[in-house]
């Protein structure tokens, strides 16, 4: 008995690590015994964390939309020509056989005045008030198509376009797109602050129900620390809790972004097609889904984390 | 294995729990801390169990001053000693199997001596046909065996029971006194505060008796200088 090696008493040190992994096992299981056996707390904490990383992952999936829609017209830099509404369509036509002979002019389309008309009426939904007008208000259009070039050439032809005489407005379609590509920046931003808004919810929630979860099991802390745990093993089965809650949270979360999606689709199916675009929508990918998930299971640990570590060591036998 | 050298425990607001306390309680020794409520028995085993800090004066449990002994060190120094608890303080949230296991799994046995040895703990106090019940489908004095067999489970040096007989009848109390006598007569040091005179009587072990604090009987005496173990 003498002698003060305390920890002689100990199982053999080859045991240990085998050990040291099997109760990181048992926590692990344990903390999802306890998950289930309060069913209804953890319903909650997980709804609630679900619906908090719904609405940034929504909003990205939304975006991510918007801007491959954009990507596909990011290739064409299509220049309308608005021709003077005076000119007669045969003349139209005539200045169209011109501008297709130009040199960096790849094809051409013609729009003629009824046909604006007629596709505005079907597309813009005021077909009625268009009917009391009394003259057709659209001029004959003209879709140049440049050959592929650069920016600075393809200014050059739309400053030459605009010359014409003809011509009443060239206007370069990228203009449009280039608003877009700024507005979607703008949002991507917001998006990037409420992302990381929500997080900290999450991370709060996460800590406020591991606080609790330390709460109610005060008795047994200060059992198994009068038995001899370390600060460590007391702390295991709380952080895989904090595991579990962000991994179920992420999976909610992305069941309701992919409803959600599903209840949208439609609309936004038809949407696509006014844009005239092939694209098919895009939904989480699997890279997505696996970062999603990933990151809701670290605000998982990161909350528990703060929560063990600012409640646990207060908690000492007396 | 416990030794006191006038130790003083005052807590906040200046209650005086002990008084330059001193003693000495030898490897393989049994002994009882008696007195009324109140002077002194459960501060003196938390000292020892490391719950509570002396304010004065020097506490050592095999060598280690308890005194100065950092926060890393405390679990491992506690694995060494088994509590028992008026109260049992049992988990009941799982069953009994899993309660007396807790100390070896701490420990970080594997599962097969895990099992081997609690059902062995169990078998000790007569409760291995309750393994798979709850604690709270117990009787008080089923559970105090529960408390005693996780206690012991991890095989523990020296064994502190703070009134571990409090709650039962006569009958049940003098089993449960008897297991620690069986303990201690397989080499464990054991250290049980008590009131139950009567009982105490029976057993004829040294008495070590505390009043407001103060070592009012001190029986290790004479005991600690006919065996001189080394210490």
């Amino acid at each position: 008995m003498a002698g003060s090696n305390v920890k002689r008493r100990g199982p053999a040190t080859t045991n240990r690590i085998s050990a040291y992994l099997l109760h990181h096992l048992q926590s692990l299981i344990f903390s999802l015994g306890k998950i289930y056996q309060a069913p209804a707390t953890t319903i909650m904490t997980v709804a609630v964390i679900g619906i908090t990383l719904s609405l940034p992952g929504g909003f990205y999936l939304f975006l991510k939309n918007i801007d491959a829609m954009s990507g596909d017209f990011r290739s064409s830099s299509q220049i309308s020509l608005y021709l003077d509404l005076g000119l007669s369509e045969k003349r139209a036509r005539e200045v169209e056989k011109d501008i297709a002979g130009m040199d960096q002019v790849d094809s051409t389309r013609f729009i003629s005045r009824d046909q604006s008309l007629e596709e505005f009426r079907q597309n813009s939904g005021f077909g009625k008030s268009i009917d009391t007008l009394s003259s057709n208000p659209l001029p004959h259009t003209i879709i140049v198509e440049p050959i592929e070039a650069d920016t600075f050439a393809i200014r050059n032809l739309l400053n030459a376009l605009q010359a014409m005489p003809e011509v009443e407005i060239a206007k370069l379609d990228t203009e449009w797109l280039e608003r877009l590509y700024t507005i979607i920046e703008i949002a991507k931003r917001s998006v990037t602050i409420i992302t990381i808004l929500f997080a900290c919810a999450v991370l709060l929630i996460i800590g406020n129900t591991i606080r609790l979860d330390i709460q109610n099991r005060y008795q047994e802390i200060i059992v198994t620390k009068l038995i001899g745990a370390t600060d460590a093993f007391i702390r295991r089965p709380f952080l895989y809790g904090g595991v579990w809650y962000g991994l179920l949270g992420g999976i909610i979360s992305w069941l309701i972004v992919e409803i959600g999606y599903l209840a949208i689709s439609g609309p936004l199916e038809r949407l696509n097609l006014l844009y005239q675009s092939e694209m098919t929508l895009i939904t989480f990918s699997f890279h997505d889904f696996i970062i999603l998930i990933t990151s809701s299971t670290l605000l998982g640990l990161a909350g528990s984390w703060i929560a063990v570590a600012r409640h646990l060591n207060q908690i000492e036998p007396s | 294995m416990i030794e006191f050298h006038n130790v003083t425990k005052r807590y906040e607001g200046g209650y005086e729990a002990l008084t330059n306390v001193s003693l000495q309680l030898a490897d393989g020794k049994m002994a009882f801390i008696t007195g009324h409520s109140g002077a002194g028995k459960s501060t003196l085993l938390k000292i020892i169990a490391l719950i509570e800090k002396p304010t004065r004066g020097q506490a050592l449990l095999n060598r280690i001053n308890l005194n100065t002994v950092s926060r890393h060190r405390i679990p491992y120094i506690r694995r060494n000693i088994g509590v028992i608890f008026q109260d049992h303080q049992l988990l009941f949230d799982r069953p009994v199997f899993d309660n007396v296991a807790l100390p070896l799994q701490i420990q970080g046995y594997r599962p097969q001596e895990v099992a081997k040895r609690t059902r062995a703990a169990l078998d000790k106090v007569g409760l291995l046909h309750k393994e798979k019940s709850m604690p709270i489908t117990l009787s008080g004095g089923e559970q105090q065996r529960v408390g005693i067999a996780r206690a012991v489970v991890h095989k523990p040096m020296l064994l502190l029971a703070d009134e571990p007989t409090g709650n039962l009848d006569p009958v049940l109390s003098r089993e449960i006194m008897q297991i620690f006598v069986e303990f201690n007569q397989v080499g464990v040091t054991v250290l049980v505060a008590s009131h139950d005179l009567g009982l105490i009587d029976e057993l004829d072990k040294p008495r070590l008796t505390l009043n407001r604090g103060q070592l009012i009987l001190n029986d290790l005496v004479d005991d600690a200088a006919e065996t001189d173990d080394g210490w």
